[in-house]
């Protein structure tokens, strides 16, 4: 057969990884900013754009998205290319992907810091955007598609089935968690509310972790590890078991984010089992990477690729162990709501993602620019420093979290909570919230020194746009499978029907999981005592959800002694019905608001406490980390939105009787004249139309319905 | 209709054996599928990222 030659394209490539240097030093940035809030809240600056809950988003978004997803494409257009022996399908689907892709980054960072958010974690972006990431996520999987067409060979190899399950799950993931009303261009309400919209956001997020982070770097330690290494991967067969099996479990361990909340207990039963199911094919795929060096593990102490390789693939290991142990009841009690979350995740974010991502920058940037790296020793002092920081990140996080854990469960011998007082246990945690930024300030220098190192080997270099191979023509061979040729083997070169195929092995997780709690009613019992929000609440809710309180305040009452002694009732699947967005949070660091206003309860407190809380946290306790909120008292409400938000909500089945929408301004005067008229007995002036007003009626609504009936319980009708 | 098949089913407690079910066939399905795969096939395939630049081996093209 005729040898062609073709060109790789090596500019997109370079793109992708110049726009993930960039990224990820803004993200990790933005990371430490938030890291030194937890020390010293007055870097919020008083101003709304720089508050946690604001900012939280955007580092969330930046890394994730921003430095991970761009980090994921310079690989995938990298080793796609090569392993197709084929240029990129299309060069300007290429350059739409790329310049896409930043556009919905930069909108992304402007919109969060502007308070424009869904308020559902990860997937913060407001329906437009929200749109554009579709499109460009189909223009990246339609270029990916057809470059595997043309492909040159005639096996798909295995990190390209990663590349397709990751493409398939996301779009399904990204559409899926984002329906939604919209209200206007920049708000919209999901069409999901309460224990419906957290099951599935957090069936999105969950995945989220699998698809975007986990399966992309997978297909790139499987390209990767071996070219470093120079020796194929230990085990192919392993590889496929391990494809197979992750994509297939993954999708049914979302519930494993909602353990012991008003989620039914089937759902929360099947999310433990196949989450400590995970390990195994986790584990294999560790394993499977980690074996290819058997036998060069001389080349790893020179070589710094293989290096940064080992450790993310360690972390990748310890954090898939991790994870299921977090997965269980047991250790979710301590875990969840406290900083283990977060030293997980880190774990996974600056273990795995970035150090196999700078394992991959190191690998090809001197390649495409004719080079050698500018400097080894430079490059092992950045393996040492972001080793050293991800232990400091992640150590102080996990010993935080079991202190804040044994403070909220502690009882004293008469049998009250040792520490009732929340922000006890939060000051308790400075000293490893400091040792914390410390760990990701080394983290940061590291990457400062792999981007000077890098920066370097490109000055050094001549760069190859167009890199010049040849492979021989292909021949057309029939669709249909040939005689004594297996199902899968026939898959293996039909790119199409393998996209289909691993769609379908991830929606049965899916479906199994989500479809019952559209179907069954009985799923969610209703609370007879549970009404709409009034127009006054509702807004209130929306600037609850703009500042991102969500990112500190759950809003859910674990079944604990400890919790009911310290909120109240613990949370009833009826009493979120008409959530649109639910609000449960992930990460307690204030307490919970759910039960803020049971008049009477333990968390009751005045509408004049709340007003000089918003204006300035620490005049209440000085060792307070909450942000102030001035611009609530200065601002007014916007109710021109009033009717239509009234209008969507019954859209989305909220029963506000007909043409409420025409009167609901006026009810939501005489509710705020009545704030302001309290807050005026209480020595505090201020104007009806703040919004102050209305985030004060949205904290007194919070749990009052569900102690409305007396014995809350008893109120449940079970229909 | 969905709602009947689930009501069939027994309630949702059946979920989990289902599920445990439905995963264990399909990976015993998938070990015998990799038992099956040729030596010489596995081989060839794990070499891919390898033979970037190199011409193609000697085994057939097709798509």
């Amino acid at each position: 057969m005729e040898n062609q030659t073709f060109y790789y394209d090596n500019k997109i490539v370079k793109n992708f990884a110049y726009a993930t240097l960039f990224w990820g030093v803004v993200g990790m940035v933005v990371g430490l900013l938030l890291a030194l809030q937890f020390i010293w809240p007055s870097l919020s600056f008083g101003i709304p754009y720089t508050t946690f809950g604001r900012i939280r988003p955007i580092h969330t978004n930046a890394i994730i998205f921003a430095f991970v997803g761009n980090g994921m494409f310079t690989g995938i257009y990298y080793s796609l290319q090569r392993l197709c022996k084929a240029r990129m399908f299309n060069d300007l689907l290429s350059k739409i992907n790329f310049w896409g892709w930043q556009l919905i980054i930069v909108s992304a960072a402007l919109t969060f810091i502007f308070g424009i958010t869904t308020g559902k974690e990860y997937a913060e972006l407001e329906w437009p955007i929200d749109i554009l990431v579709a499109v460009i996520w189909i223009v990246f999987g339609a270029n990916m598609i057809g470059t595997i067409i043309k492909r040159r060979t005639s096996h798909i190899y295995v990190a390209i089935w990663f590349y397709i399950a990751t493409f398939v799950t996301i779009a399904v993931l990204h559409v899926t968690n984002s329906l939604a009303i919209p209200v206007g261009l920049f708000k919209s309400y999901p069409i999901y509310a309460g224990v419906q919209d957290a099951l599935v956001q957090w069936w999105y997020g969950h995945n989220a972790v699998a698809f975007f982070l986990t399966t992309p770097f997978l297909g790139l330690m499987y390209y990767f590890l071996p070219k470093a290494a120079n020796r194929p991967i230990y085990s192919y067969k392993l590889s496929i078991v391990h494809f197979w099996a992750l994509i297939f479990l993954y999708i049914w361990a979302g519930p494993h984010h909602l353990l012991y909340s008003a989620l039914p207990n089937w759902a929360q039963s099947l999310g433990v089992v196949f989450s400590v199911m995970l390990i195994a094919p986790s584990w294999g795929g560790m394993v499977n990477g980690l074996l290819t060096l058997r036998g060069a593990w001389d080349r790893v102490r020179e070589d710094p690729v293989l290096k940064f390789m080992v450790v993310a693939v360690t972390a990748y290991g310890m954090s898939t162990f991790e994870g299921p142990m977090m997965s269980t009841k047991t250790v979710n009690a301590i875990s969840h709501f406290t900083d283990w979350t977060v030293g997980h995740a880190h774990i996974g974010a600056l273990g795995w993602n970035g150090f196999l991502t700078f394992a991959v920058l190191y690998y090809l940037i001197p390649r495409i620019f004719q080079t050698q790296l500018f400097s080894k020793k430079m490059a092992n002092l950045h393996f040492w420093i972001g080793t050293l920081g991800i232990i400091f990140y992640a150590v102080p996080l996990y010993w935080g979290a079991i202190t804040q854990a044994s403070m909220w469960k502690e009882f004293n011998e008469a049998g009250f909570l040792k520490y009732p007082n929340f922000l006890e246990t939060v000051t308790q945690l400075k000293p490893m919230y400091a040792a914390r930024a410390v760990g990701g300030a080394l983290y940061i220098t590291g990457i400062v020194l792999g981007i000077y190192n890098l920066v370097m080997t490109v000055k050094a270099g001549k760069f190859l746009p167009e890199e010049a191979a040849s492979a021989p023509a292909l021949v057309k061979t029939e669709a249909k499978r040939g005689s004594g040729e297996g199902i899968h083997r026939w898959l293996e070169r039909r790119p199409v029907q393998f996209t289909i195929i691993a769609l379908l092995v991830v929606l049965i997780g899916g479906l199994i999981e989500i479809v019952p709690l559209y179907l069954i009613k009985t799923n969610i019992p209703t609370i007879a005592s549970v009404k709409p929000y009034t127009p006054l609440e509702l807004q209130g809710r929306d600037i609850y959800v703009r500042e991102g309180c969500y990112t500190c305040h759950s809003q859910q009452v674990r079944p604990f002694r400890s919790e009911t002694e310290r909120y109240g009732e613990y949370a009833k699947a009826g009493e979120y019905v008409y959530d649109h967005p639910f609000q449960w949070g992930s990460k307690r660091n204030g307490p919970d608001l759910s039960r803020e206003g049971v008049v009477g309860g333990r968390q009751y407190r005045p509408n004049s406490w709340h007003f000089n809380h918003m204006e300035n946290p620490q005049r209440l306790n000085e060792q307070s980390i909450m942000p102030v909120y001035k611009w609530l008292i200065t601002d007014d409400l916007d109710i021109s939105t009033t009717a239509k938000k009234i209008r969507v909500m019954q859209t989305l089945g909220v029963p506000y009787p007909a043409g409420y929408d025409q009167i609901a301004n006026d009810e939501l005067m005489i509710q705020a004249r009545g704030i302001a008229d309290d807050l005026r007995s209480q020595g505090i002036q201020v104007e009806p139309t703040k919004e102050i007003i209305a985030m004060i009626a949205y904290l007194q609504r919070l749990g009052k319905d569900v102690h409305a009936a007396g014995s809350p319980t008893a109120a449940i009708t079970g229909k | 209709m969905l709602r009947d098949v689930f009501k069939s089913m027994g309630g949702y407690e059946s979920y989990g054996m289902i599920s445990m079910i439905i995963f264990v066939v399909f990976f015993v399905l998938l070990l015998l599928y990799t038992i099956s795969l040729k030596k010489k096939d596995v081989e060839n395939f794990s070499r891919m990222p390898l033979d970037d630049f190199s011409k193609e081996s000697d085994e057939v093209q097709e798509i």
